[in-house]
């Protein structure tokens, strides 16, 4: 039988490698369309990479999830430190900024690189989801073996205290949360159409 | 041609970045550890090397049975140090169950304030270091082995190395009668929440009364800390008390000494220390729970609504509303030319397809 920290471990990978794919692809695709054509910046390079983003950041939403649920099973029910409290916040903006990033790419189509701002916005949010997953993924390490990749960089998010919310307040975060986003698709809806 | 070496020397690159190395260079924590350290590289003699380290044992006070030892741990010229490495105090080299609890030893307190007979520690700049354990001595008389054993890695993690002391006999005198000492049931706490200033609890033995001296650790005063009996005294014997520490806060130590007395006995323990911990964590796992979804769909929302601001406008002059129309309710009117009858709102709207006759 497999623990549920094994099968974390084995899905957090699965998350991180198809992001790290997602994110170079998504700012490759922004620098190609910055950049001038040329024979290395070619629109099948750009095809691919758009595409490729879009398979890895599809990937690591379906592996999300899993991550998280098997990651709440290997916690066995206890926020019992900071570093695990800020586990589960970096992995729920990671979640918020790769479905942004998803459903960005989804509703408007690979037209969305040709609009300067969207692309920037778009390239900006796979880095971003990119960092709050390495960060989750950095508390894990700090958790399980005491040292984690972030040690050897010159910065670090904090995650050594958090920003402990009662029960009741982040449930009304949530509904607040929830209400935002049925509000935003009801009145995005009309509005963001694929960009040809 | 270009393309395929750069991607090459980018995988090799990559490939090469990590070294190679299986182990721990974070440790494992402190813990109660055989010799063979769970498989561990240090303890598998075809993973490690010989430590060149000098390890020596020493007792700062005389043993007698049940009473109270402070055994040194002086390690020095480690010509590979790591960054962190393991000391253990050991009854035997067995490989399995060998602590000194397996031998009759209670450890009360281990160099770090907690109860184990393995710690981690860093080795100081002077490239010595002496760490104490406190433990009752076992019940039985006579000779009893331990020996100390440090694992390390180097700066470069590519090799586990292993280290063990001489054999270090400690002779277990037999105990005077009456001679008052700590319970072979008593462990030293290892921390109090920082700003908690509730007595310390110590329970001893033999003994008709005891004080207790406290200080910051590095300082050099001792001061004296009230102390009460919590228990009946039976024929003048009390075994049960409590010692007014005051609190700390922050990350200070405070070592204290407690000296037990009875009759003429006046036997002074060895020193023991007690650090501050942070307050307790109070998170509550579906507060996090919630709190995680909760960013997820605000950041969902916020970043739609950016992208909605971003998308080009759709002017809706442009769009054809000639389908819109047809597949509606709106009634044309043959009175009114250039108006549609809205029978769901009941009102008049304007006719996008309709054209003036021109005369």
């Amino acid at each position: 039988m497999v623990s549920s920290a094994t099968l974390h471990t084995a899905m957090a990978e699965i998350v991180v490698g198809s992001m790290v794919l997602a994110t170079l692809c998504a700012v490759g695709c922004l620098a190609s369309k910055i950049l001038p054509p040329s024979d290395f910046n070619s629109e099948s390079l750009f095809i691919t990479m758009d595409r490729a983003s879009l398979a890895g950041s599809f990937l690591a939403l379906l592996f999300i999830p899993i991550a998280i649920m098997t990651g709440n099973l290997a916690a066995e029910g206890h926020a019992e430190s900071a570093l695990l409290y800020n586990k589960f916040v970096y992995s729920g903006l990671a979640l918020g900024f790769w479905s942004a990033f998803v459903i960005g790419r989804y509703r408007m189509g690979p037209g969305l690189w040709d609009v300067r701002k969207l692309a920037i916005l778009q390239s900006a949010t796979a880095v971003l989801a990119f960092l709050m997953t390495t960060m989750a993924s950095s508390i894990g390490g700090k958790l399980a073996r005491g040292e984690s990749l972030f040690d050897v960089l010159p910065f670090w998010l904090p995650s050594d205290s958090a920003a402990i919310l009662p029960l009741w307040a982040s449930s009304a975060l949530l509904a607040i949360g929830a209400v935002s986003t049925i509000v935003v698709f009801r009145l995005t809806l009309p509005r963001i159409q694929t960009i040809d | 041609m270009n393309r395929i070496a750069i991607v090459i020397l980018l995988c090799v690159s990559l490939a090469l970045a990590p070294g190679y190395s299986v182990a721990n260079p974070g440790g494992n924590g402190d813990a109660d550890r055989d010799y063979s350290c769970g498989g561990s590289c240090h303890g598998d003699p075809s993973l490690s090397m010989p430590s060149d380290a000098t390890i020596g044992i020493s007792l700062a006070n005389e043993a007698f049975s049940e009473q109270a030892v402070a055994v040194e741990v002086t390690v020095s010229s480690m010509s590979t140090p790591s960054n962190i490495f393991g000391i253990f105090i050991l009854g035997s080299l067995n490989g399995n169950s060998d602590t000194p609890e397996d031998h009759g030893w209670h450890i009360i307190q281990d160099p770090n304030g907690g109860s184990s007979n393995y710690i981690e520690t860093k080795m100081p700049s002077s490239g010595t270091i002496t760490a104490t354990w406190v433990m009752l001595s076992p019940e039985t008389i006579g000779t009893h082995n331990l020996y100390a054993e440090i694992h390390h890695g180097s700066y470069g993690g590519d090799k586990a190395y292993s280290g063990v002391s001489e054999v270090f006999e400690v002779v277990v005198n037999e105990v005077p009668e009456g001679l008052p000492g700590i319970s072979s049931k008593w462990v030293a706490p290892s921390f109090r929440v920082s700003g908690d200033n509730s007595p310390l609890e110590i329970t001893t033995r033999n003994s008709t009364d005891i004080s207790v001296e406290w200080m910051m650790e590095g300082e050099w005063d001792p001061i004296p800390a009230s102390v009460q009996c919590v228990s009946d005294i039976v024929e003048g014997i009390c075994n049960d008390w409590e010692a007014d520490i005051p609190a700390t806060m922050g990350e200070i130590d405070i070592v204290y000494r407690i000296t037990t007395f009875n009759g003429t006995y006046s036997i002074e323990q060895p020193w023991l220390k007690m650090g501050t911990a942070p307050p307790p964590f109070e998170g509550d796992i579906w507060s996090a729970r919630a709190h995680s979804f909760a960013f997820a769909l605000l950041i969902i929302s916020i970043l739609v609504t950016l992208q909605g601001r971003f998308s080009p406008v759709i002017d809706v002059k442009d769009i054809d509303q000639t389908k819109i129309i047809e597949n509606s309710s709106l009634v044309r009117s043959e009175e009114n030319p250039g108006w549609l009858w809205n029978p769901d709102t009941e009102k008049w709207v304007e006719d996008p397809e309709y054209q003036e006759e021109v005369g």
